[in-house]
Formats: structure tokens, C-alpha cells, sequence
């Protein structure tokens, strides 16, 4: 019998529960799409290597899932109580006829639950559906090819979908219990008139609310622009950041609270626009409404500010990277040797000496120990070894029948070796060239997020001439002359520092290294031929390249060294690839003496770059999209079960309205000119959010490559866009339709 | 039926399917038309599918001229609300025509019916149905403003139509502000803003205490005859109908006798209407 109630309620009140199912089915539909991401990866034939990618980006979805689900819940619980003020006299009713509260809750909860359980079916098939679709959307972020597409149901998926749904479900019971348990038939039955009473605040106050609003939002945007972010994370910083952000969330919520009354002040400042048509009507409409609803407005507002910049600087890292792959990855094959720096061999040498020390006793151990204990197992490198050759003491394939060295020559076309020391000199304590420095030099600041970088602590990095013409002659470009005292600055990072090296070889800044006055010999850094190894976004973040016998006489340790190398002709990149991903041990790099003077730093293929850029989009767009999507349609769905209550509410004055002889095509302009205030406002305030922070971030992420904003961020925001206002149409056509028929109801005596 | 039985001396006699021509003072056809605001020929509403009709209007047929004031009595389910439904074209009519100044407003479609009563109607309702999201100034300007009528024009009728109605003071307060009298008076305000043909009141005292009840009629009947407004009041309240100059009796779906107060003073009016309640009272197996 309960059930049959229920069962009917829920096909009567289809309209106030639709809202609920819709945003019930497209959590769903996402949350079991997104948390297929695994076996989707596998399907789309993403390599080995980046599957690791794949399986990370699962794990990252999941826990995301149920933080989402957490915001969703928040959401449904919202929406029902929507439903429960619209029903509190139908409950209350059946109260007076008798029914004891324990089976209205009942009836609740078999509501609840016919609702959750038809959204589960219907976000399931879709949900499986989209998943398939997906496939072909996951391969092309990841840039493969679908090797066999098959049709897939992921049962673990399923598992966190129909768990999240279920959390959902019991935490929107527990609160629809305590409404039933705790109201008062009383209540219940006067609910109805008591919604409708309207509170009006003078227009001049909530004028003025709304100027400090915005003279708030003013202020913070220009501490903001005018601070930066505290990316060094000091106290001050951080003080300054806290009060911008304090600024900007009060700024907001009283910019929301005043709007209407100042909308409505400076509209009847105006009297043929205030005094036509239905305008005042709908002026006052939404200042009757903003009283209740200014605070939500405010917290939407500022959850589409989070999503939008989120989801714009996650997609505009991944699409820099794209852009700057290519200037980054300028060979088939790069290695690269880091060279023990003085304090790193003190360090280690005092670490193997405390081992000894503790394995002397064990008579296993003894005679290796004994083997290696005179010479010093570490130490500084008196000049940078040969790679090529340094390379063959790798073992291709150890502990096989297969095992043998690695021999790079045998694929390499053409190679050149690029050799970086370390700009101090040895013995000396100070670089003889540091960022800090060249920006005094030429008058710039600091560029944020670079005090504690390597090229203001250990200074820039130094090459010789005749090594970087042999790399320019390698990579096809004209050789440069320093002549007796020239100098260059060459640096593959972002404009944040380039800007300062192009000052300083622009403005022909003079500098003296060892007792030499050194002057540029070119008027801008070399970008395109600074690039020493491959990455995906650049890594040579300032290398001073100086005469020979100047380097000489400096006498400084080696730092870096990198092998650039193109595969031979005969050899294709699949072949060549192959035999540089084949597993393999590193050999130890020593001196003559036998002591450890260097590691293998890191080598990369072009391939695996671009495969690692593709897969980190990969990564980055589906987080934001997956956010930015559930928040946007967790907002709208608020705005929208508001903006649906609200048109309840006022059914009474549209049908006075339409009695009044007001065409029904003139009430739903109202309407939609209400709604687009709602919709429009927060989103208008989150954007502008956006884009002052969008502002402040980009400079701080430029120091990695210019970022830029495009490509994918227009399809999530063409994505966001139809949801959102997908979100709109369903409110402004649902809302026509309970005009409609609140001025179909007939006024009877 | 049963109007063929003498009530009372001042009665006026009418078989149910006779004409609605009002008083012996009924002028010739021609000149007739023009003065009537309102004519109602043989109206019929019939309610419900093939077995279960509800017939709440039954050949319903009367005019009024320019300038009366009218009243319609009549118990609960006697069909008065419908037929008010009816002329205003809020609701449709199943066979029949109302002519208002002389235009069949039956014959209408939907958005010219929505023009109509716009400009040519008026309306009082039990509960004052104000807006509650407007002042009382707005609530009386909106008519005009619905009909794009310049802002200096309305502001100036509004405020002229609320010194007539003794409300100025209330103008800039909300309906949740007022007392219910001052708002039904901001109602009827609202009502006879545009000038419209007929002004039609729905029970408009239905909801008031006896001191604001009559503060209203009072407005009523000085809009009436100081300004010419057609009203057409439907009350079951005799006091309310006693400032009528005539009043229709309805029961069951039709117009069971008709009252004239002719020259007589309102509380001579008031006990000949109360002599028919009590006849159609008594008659009839409702109370009034």
C-alpha cells in the first residue's frame, strides 16, 4: 500500500522530481564513464609505458569520485528539500488522516529510492554507453590508435558507481527522516502560506551593499594583480594572500546580496524602462528572491571560479606542453651524465666509509672490501668523459643468453656531445655568473619563483665555444664567434627568464669572469638552439657560453653532459627506439683510478616525449574535465531547482498577471529574463574571477614556456557551455510550463 | 424552475428563457446596443464527458447598460462564479454569446481574448490579489504599464485614481503592509485604472470586516456614480448586494428572479433582498 502511494507520488510530483533524477542520472552516467578510465586505456592501445598512466589516472578518478559524490549528495539533499517545502502539506495531510510518521517516512524513502533506483538504471546505460564513446576520445588524447575495440562492462566501476550512488541515497534519507520526524503537523499543514511571505529591504541599503561589494572585489583584484601569488610560501606572503582571498569571498557574497536592490534603484532611476511592461515586475521579482538566494548565488559563483581556472590552467599546461614538445625534442635520442659535485662526493665517500665501517665485521665481505678500501670510491671529475664510449659499459639484456654491451654506435647516424660546467670554479664557494646578478645588472627584479632555483644558487652553467659551434654545426645552424671577449646567454625556458637574458644581451651588459671583460656577441637568447636534451618542456634554464681558453683557465668542474644523437639512415625509429628501450643496466662511469665520477642522468627518445606529453594531457584534461563537469552541473542544478521553487512560489502573481490581461508570451519574457540573471550573474562574477587569477597564474607558469590559453580549453568550455546552459533551457522550459498551468487554473470561489 | 410563483410584490417576473431586456425601461433595440455595456444571449456551460455532465449554466440571459451597478446572487454551486468566469472570458462558454459594447467576445481567439480584457475589464477578487512583490503604487500602475502607456501618463493616473479611492497614504507600502481593507481598495484601484467597459467584483467583501466591507462598497458605488463605471458584483452577501442598483438571483444555472432598486432608499433595498433569500432559501434545499 505504502508502496503504491510512493510509486504514484513519484509519477505525480514527475515534474519536481525530474530536476532530481536529471542531475541523479548524469552523476551517474559520469562517475561510472570516468572510473572506466583503466580499462579504457587499455583498450585504446596506450603503449606499456604510459599504461602506468593510465592505471594512475584510475586511481586518481576514484578518490575524486568520492569526493564529488560527497559535493552531489550535498546537492540532492538540497534538491529534496526543495521537494519536502513543496510537500509539506501533502505529508502533514497524511498525518491528520491518520498515518503514523514512521510509514510517511516510509513512503518518503520509497520515494527516494524509486527515484535513485530508475536514476542508477538510466545513468548506467548511459554511463556504459558514453564509456564506449570514450574509447575513441581517450586514444586520441593519448594519441593511439584503437588496436581492438570491443564492447566493455567494468565491474569496478560499477562497484564505486552504484557505492557512491548508494551513499547518496542514505545520506538524502537520513535528512528527509529528520524533516518528517521533527515537523509539527501544524507546520506541515500551514507550510504552504507560510513560503510565501516576502521580505523587502530598502533598495538604498542593498544599493550600498552592492557598491562596497564591489569596491571589494575591486580591491582584491588589485592586491592580487598588484601581489601575485605567494608561491615562495613566506609568512607575509601568505598573510597578504589570506586577506585578498578574505576580500574577494566578502566582496562577492555582498556584491550577490546588494545586486538586486541595486538593480532595482538604478532601473527606476530610469522611468520609461521601470514603468513598462512587465519589467518592474520582474525587477521585483528577483529582489523578493535574491533576499534567499544572494548566498548561494555567491557560493556559485565562487565553485564555477574554482572549476573554470582549474580546468583553463590544467589544459593550457597540457596544450603548452604540446606547443613546446617540438622545440624540445630536437633529436632522435638524448642521454645525459651528471657529474659528482664536490659536496656531493664529500658526502657520499662519508656514507660508504660509515658502511664499511659497520660491514668490516662481516668476513663474507671481507675480501671485497679489502679490494676497494684504498682507492676513494667517489670523486670529482677532472674533465668530462666521453659518452659515447662511457655508454658501452652498459649491459643490454643482463642475466640472458642475450646479454651484451650496449653498443649506441651501431644506430647512430651523427651525434655531437655537449659538455656543461659548473660556473664555479673549483676551491671558489660563489658562481661566477648567477641569475640574481644579471637581473641587477639590468635593473629587473627577481622573477617570482626563481630565488631558490639552480640558476640563482648554483649560478648559470657554462659551455665552451668551440663545444656549442660543434652543437650548432650538429644541429644545422650557423657556428658563432665569441672572438677574445664575447660572450652568449643560451636558456629554453619561458619568457619570465628569457626576458631577462634578452636584456642583459640586448643591452650589452658588460661582465667580468676571471679578470676578463666579456661583452654579447648576439642581441637575444637562441632559443631554438638551446635545447640539450629531450623534454617536454625546457630544461636548459641558462648556459653561458664563453671562449675556450678562458674555460680553461678557469679551471671548472664538469656539471652536465649530453649526448645528442640521431639515428642512422639505414636505421628506422622503430628500430632504433627498440633498441634503446630494451632493458638494460647502467654501467658505473669512472676515472682512472676506478672511482665513481658521474651517473646516468635522464635519456629520452623523441618518441617517448611526445608519448609522455600526450599522456600527461591526457591526464590533465580528464581531471579537469571530470571536475569542472560535476561542479558545473552540481551549480546549475542549484540554480536551477531554485530557480523552479521560485517559479512556485510566484505561480499566484502570474496568474493575477495573466487575469490582468498580460499575454503569456510577455510572463515567460519575465521569467527568461529572470533566469538569465541568475544563470548569467555567478557565471559573469566566476569568470571575471578567473580571469584576474588566469592573470596571476599564467605569469608564474610562463616560466616554464608561454602558456596559452586555446585548442582544448575551447572544447571543455564548449562542453561546460552545454551543460550549463543545457541546465537553463530545461529551467526556462520547465518553468514555462508551471506558468502555464498556474495561469490555467482558474480563480474560484 | 419555479419563477412563475408570485414572491413578492416588488418582484419582476421572468420565464427562464425570456429576454434579458432589464426593467419596463427597456429602449428600443437601435439606441439600446449602444448603451449596453454588456449583453448576455443564451448562454450555457456544460462541464464533464457524455455520463457525467454538470450543467452549471443553463441558458443564461441579461444585458447591462452603461454606468449600472449590478449585483449576481446566488448560494454556492448556483453557477454565479461560472458565469462570471464566463463574461470575463477567463473561462469558455459551451453555447451562447456575451457581447461586451457590443463586440462578441466568444467568437475570440486566445491572445485577442488576452488584449480584450486588458483594456476593456476590470477585476476585483475575493482576496485582493495584489502582487505581493509591489508596492501598492506599482500594483495599480501595472495594468498601464502591461499596455505600454508612457511612464508620466501612469504615474499620473495611478496617482489620481488613488486620491478618488482615498489610498495615497498607502501607495509606496506592500500589500503585506496594508490592512485587507486598504488592499482591496488598492484592488478596486487597480481595477478602474485603465477606465475600463465593466468592472467586475468578485465577492470583493467576502474577505473583509464589516467597517472595511462597507468602505469598499462605498468606493464602489462613488466610482459608479461620480465617474460612470460599469460594475458587475457578484456577493451572496445581501448587505453587499443592497448598493447594487439591481440584482440577479441565480440558482441551479439559472436566473431565478431579478430585483430592481428603482429609487428606493439602500435599507428598503436591503429588506426586499433579504424577503427573495429567504423565498429561494426556504424554497431551495440550500442555504444561502
Amino acid at each position: 500500500m505504502l508502496c503504491k502511494i510512493a510509486w504514484h507520488n513519484v509519477r505525480r510530483a514527475g515534474r519536481d522530481y525530474l530536476v532530481y533524477l536529471i542531475t541523479l542520472t548524469l552523476a551517474v552516467t559520469v562517475f561510472y564513464a570516468f572510473n572506466t578510465i583503466s580499462v579504457q586505456v587499455d583498450i585504446a592501445g596506450v603503449s606499456e609505458q604510459n599504461a602506468g598512466m593510465g592505471d594512475l589516472l584510475g586511481s586518481i578518478i576514484s578518490g575524486l569520485t568520492v569526493f564529488l559524490a560527497l559535493v552531489m549528495g550535498f546537492l540532492m539533499v538540497y534538491a529534496n528539500n526543495f521537494i519536502m517545502k513543496r510537500r509539506k502539506k501533502e505529508f502533514g495531510l497524511y498525518q491528520v488522516l491518520g498515518m503514523g510518521r514512521g510509514q510517511v517516512a516510509r513512503i518518503m524513502a520509497l520515494e527516494t529510492l524509486f527515484v535513485s533506483l530508475g536514476a542508477l538504471a538510466l545513468g548506467l546505460v548511459l554511463g556504459i554507453g558514453l564509456s564506449q564513446l570514450m574509447v575513441f576520445f581517450t586514444a586520441s588524447l593519448f594519441k593511439t590508435q584503437i588496436a581492438d575495440f570491443r564492447f566493455f562492462v567494468s565491474p569496478s566501476a560499477l562497484f564505486v558507481t552504484v557505492g557512491c550512488l548508494a551513499a547518496i541515497f542514505f545520506v538524502t534519507l537520513v535528512f528527509n527522516l529528520r524533516v518528517v520526524s521533527r515537523a509539527r503537523i501544524v507546520d506541515l499543514m500551514s507550510a504552504s502560506r507560510k513560503n510565501e511571505t516576502v521580505k523587502t529591504r530598502s533598495t538604498l541599503v542593498s544599493a550600498l551593499i552592492f557598491i562596497v561589494g564591489a569596491a571589494a572585489i575591486g580591491i582584491a583584484y588589485a592586491r592580487l594583480l598588484d601581489q601575485g601569488l605567494p608561491y615562495d610560501g613566506t609568512p607575509e606572503g601568505m598573510r597578504e594572500f589570506f586577506i585578498t582571498t578574505l576580500t574577494v569571498v566578502a566582496g562577492t557574497i555582498l556584491f550577490f546580496f546588494g545586486l538586486s536592490g541595486f538593480l532595482l534603484r538604478a532601473l527606476q532611476a530610469v522611468r520609461g524602462l521601470y514603468w513598462r511592461g512587465l519589467n518592474m515586475v520582474t525587477l521585483r521579482q528577483l529582489a523578493a528572491k535574491v533576499n534567499t538566494v544572494s548566498f548561494s548565488m555567491a557560493v556559485i559563483a565562487m565553485i564555477l571560479f574554482l572549476a573554470i581556472t582549474s580546468v583553463t590552467t590544467g589544459m593550457s599546461l597540457a596544450d603548452t606542453m604540446n606547443n613546446t614538445v617540438e622545440r624540445g625534442t630536437p633529436v632522435d635520442y638524448t642521454r645525459c651524465l651528471v657529474y659528482w659535485s664536490a659536496d656531493v662526493v664529500d658526502e657520499m665517500s662519508a656514507e660508504v666509509q660509515a658502511q664499511e665501517a659497520h660491514d668490516a665485521g662481516a668476513p663474507s665481505d671481507a675480501e671485497a672490501v679489502a679490494d676497494r678500501s684504498d682507492a676513494s670510491r667517489y670523486a670529482v671529475a677532472d674533465a668530462p668523459v666521453d659518452m659515447m664510449e662511457a655508454g658501452e659499459k652498459d649491459t643490454v639484456e643482463p642475466d640472458t643468453p642475450e646479454a651484451h654491451p650496449f653498443d649506441l654506435a651501431s644506430i647512430t647516424g651523427s651525434y655531437v656531445q655537449v659538455d656543461a660546467f659548473d660556473s664555479t670554479p673549483r676551491g671558489a664557494d660563489r658562481p661566477l655568473v648567477d641569475l640574481a646578478a644579471l637581473c641587477d645588472a639590468v635593473d629587473m627584479p627577481l622573477p617570482a619563483g626563481t630565488e631558490n632555483s639552480d640558476m640563482t644558487m648554483l649560478g648559470l652553467m657554462v659551455i665552451t665555444e668551440s663545444n656549442y659551434n660543434e652543437y650548432l654545426k650538429f644541429r644545422g645552424m650557423d657556428p658563432v664567434d665569441l672572438g677574445e671577449n664575447g660572450y652568449t646567454i643560451t636558456s629554453d625556458m619561458g619568457a619570465t627568464v628569457n626576458d631577462i637574458y634578452n636584456k642583459v644581451l640586448g643591452e650589452g651588459v658588460e661582465l667580468t669572469i676571471g679578470g676578463r671583460a666579456l661583452r654579447p656577441v648576439q642581441d637575444r637568447v637562441p632559443e631554438d638552439a638551446s635545447t640539450f636534451q629531450n623534454a617536454m618542456m625546457g630544461m636548459n634554464s641558462g648556459t653561458i657560453v664563453l671562449p675556450d681558453d678562458l674555460v680553461t683557465k678557469l679551471d671548472l668542474p664538469p656539471y652536465y653532459s649530453y649526448l645528442l644523437v640521431n639515428y642512422a639512415e639505414d636505421v628506422s625509429v622503430e628500430k632504433g627506439d627498440a633498441y634503446i628501450n630494451a632493458y638494460r643496466t647502467y654501467g658505473d662511469v669512472t676515472n682512472a683510478e676506478g672511482a665513481s665520477i658521474a651517473g646516468w642522468g635522464q635519456e629520452a627518445t623523441r618518441t617517448t616525449t611526445y608519448e609522455s606529453v600526450d599522456s600527461m594531457n591526457g591526464l590533465i584534461s580528464y581531471l579537469a574535465i571530470y571536475i569542472g563537469f560535476v561542479l558545473v552541473v552540481a551549480c546549475a542544478a542549484i540554480l536551477t531547482i531554485q530557480q523552479l521553487s521560485g517559479v512556485a512560489d510566484a505561480g499566484k502573481n502570474y496568474r493575477i498577471l495573466s487575469e490582468l490581461g498580460t499575454p503569456a508570451t510577455t510572463i515567460a519574457h519575465s521569467v527568461l529574463a529572470q533566469q538569465t540573471v541568475f544563470f548569467l550573474f555567478p557565471l559573469a562574477m566566476g569568470v571575471a574571477h578567473s580571469a584576474v587569477a588566469l592573470k596571476v597564474i599564467i605569469e608564474l607558469v610562463s616560466l616554464f614556456g608561454g602558456l596559452s590559453i586555446g585548442g582544448t580549453v575551447g572544447l571543455t568550455c564548449v562542453i561546460f557551455v552545454v551543460a550549463y546552459g543545457g541546465y537553463f533551457c530545461v529551467t526556462y522550459l520547465m518553468s514555462k510550463g508551471m506558468v502555464r498551468d498556474a495561469i490555467r487554473v482558474r480563480h474560484t470561489l | 424552475m419555479a419563477s412563475a410563483t408570485g414572491i413578492g410584490k416588488h418582484m419582476r417576473q421572468e420565464t427562464p428563457a425570456g429576454t434579458s431586456a432589464p426593467a419596463g425601461s427597456a429602449p428600443a433595440a437601435g439606441s439600446g446596443a449602444a448603451s449596453r455595456v454588456l449583453d448576455v444571449q443564451h448562454i450555457e456551460k456544460v462541464y464533464g464527458s457524455r455520463n457525467n455532465i454538470t450543467r452549471a449554466l443553463a441558458d443564461v440571459s441579461f444585458s447591462v447598460r452603461k454606468g449600472e451597478f449590478v449585483g449576481i446572487m446566488g448560494s454556492s454551486g448556483s453557477g454565479k462564479s461560472t458565469l462570471l468566469n464566463c463574461i470575463s472570458t477567463i473561462d469558455s462558454v459551451t453555447s451562447g454569446t456575451v457581447l461586451i459594447n457590443g463586440v462578441n467576445v466568444t467568437a475570440f481567439r486566445p491572445s485577442r481574448l488576452t488584449r480584450f480584457r486588458r483594456e476593456q475589464l476590470g477585476f476585483i477578487f475575493q482576496d485582493s490579489n495584489l502582487l505581493d512583490t509591489l508596492t501598492a503604487r506599482e500594483n495599480i500602475a501595472l495594468p498601464l504599464t502591461i499596455s505600454r502607456v508612457p511612464a508620466r501618463d501612469t504615474l499620473a493616473r495611478v496617482e489620481d485614481t488613488a486620491q478618488r479611492l482615498g489610498i495615497t497614504e498607502v501607495l509606496d507600502k506592500y500589500p503585506y503592509q496594508m490592512s485587507g481593507g486598504q488592499q482591496q481598495r488598492v484592488a478596486a484601484a487597480r481595477a478602474m485604472v485603465t477606465n475600463p467597459a465593466l468592472i467586475m467584483a468578485d465577492e470583493p467583501t467576502g474577505a473583509l470586516d464589516s467597517k472595511n466591507a462597507r468602505l469598499l462598497l462605498e468606493c464602489l458605488e462613488a466610482m459608479n456614480t461620480s465617474y460612470q463605471a460599469t460594475v458587475l458584483m457578484v456577493t451572496h452577501d445581501a448587505f453587499a448586494a443592497s448598493y447594487t442598483h439591481r440584482v440577479l438571483f441565480l440558482r441551479d444555472g439559472r436566473v431565478f428572479t431579478e430585483l430592481n432598486r428603482g429609487a428606493a432608499p439602500r435599507q428598503e433595498f436591503f429588506n426586499r433582498i433579504m424577503e427573495v433569500v429567504a423565498v429561494m432559501g426556504g424554497e431551495g434545499s440550500d442555504a444561502l
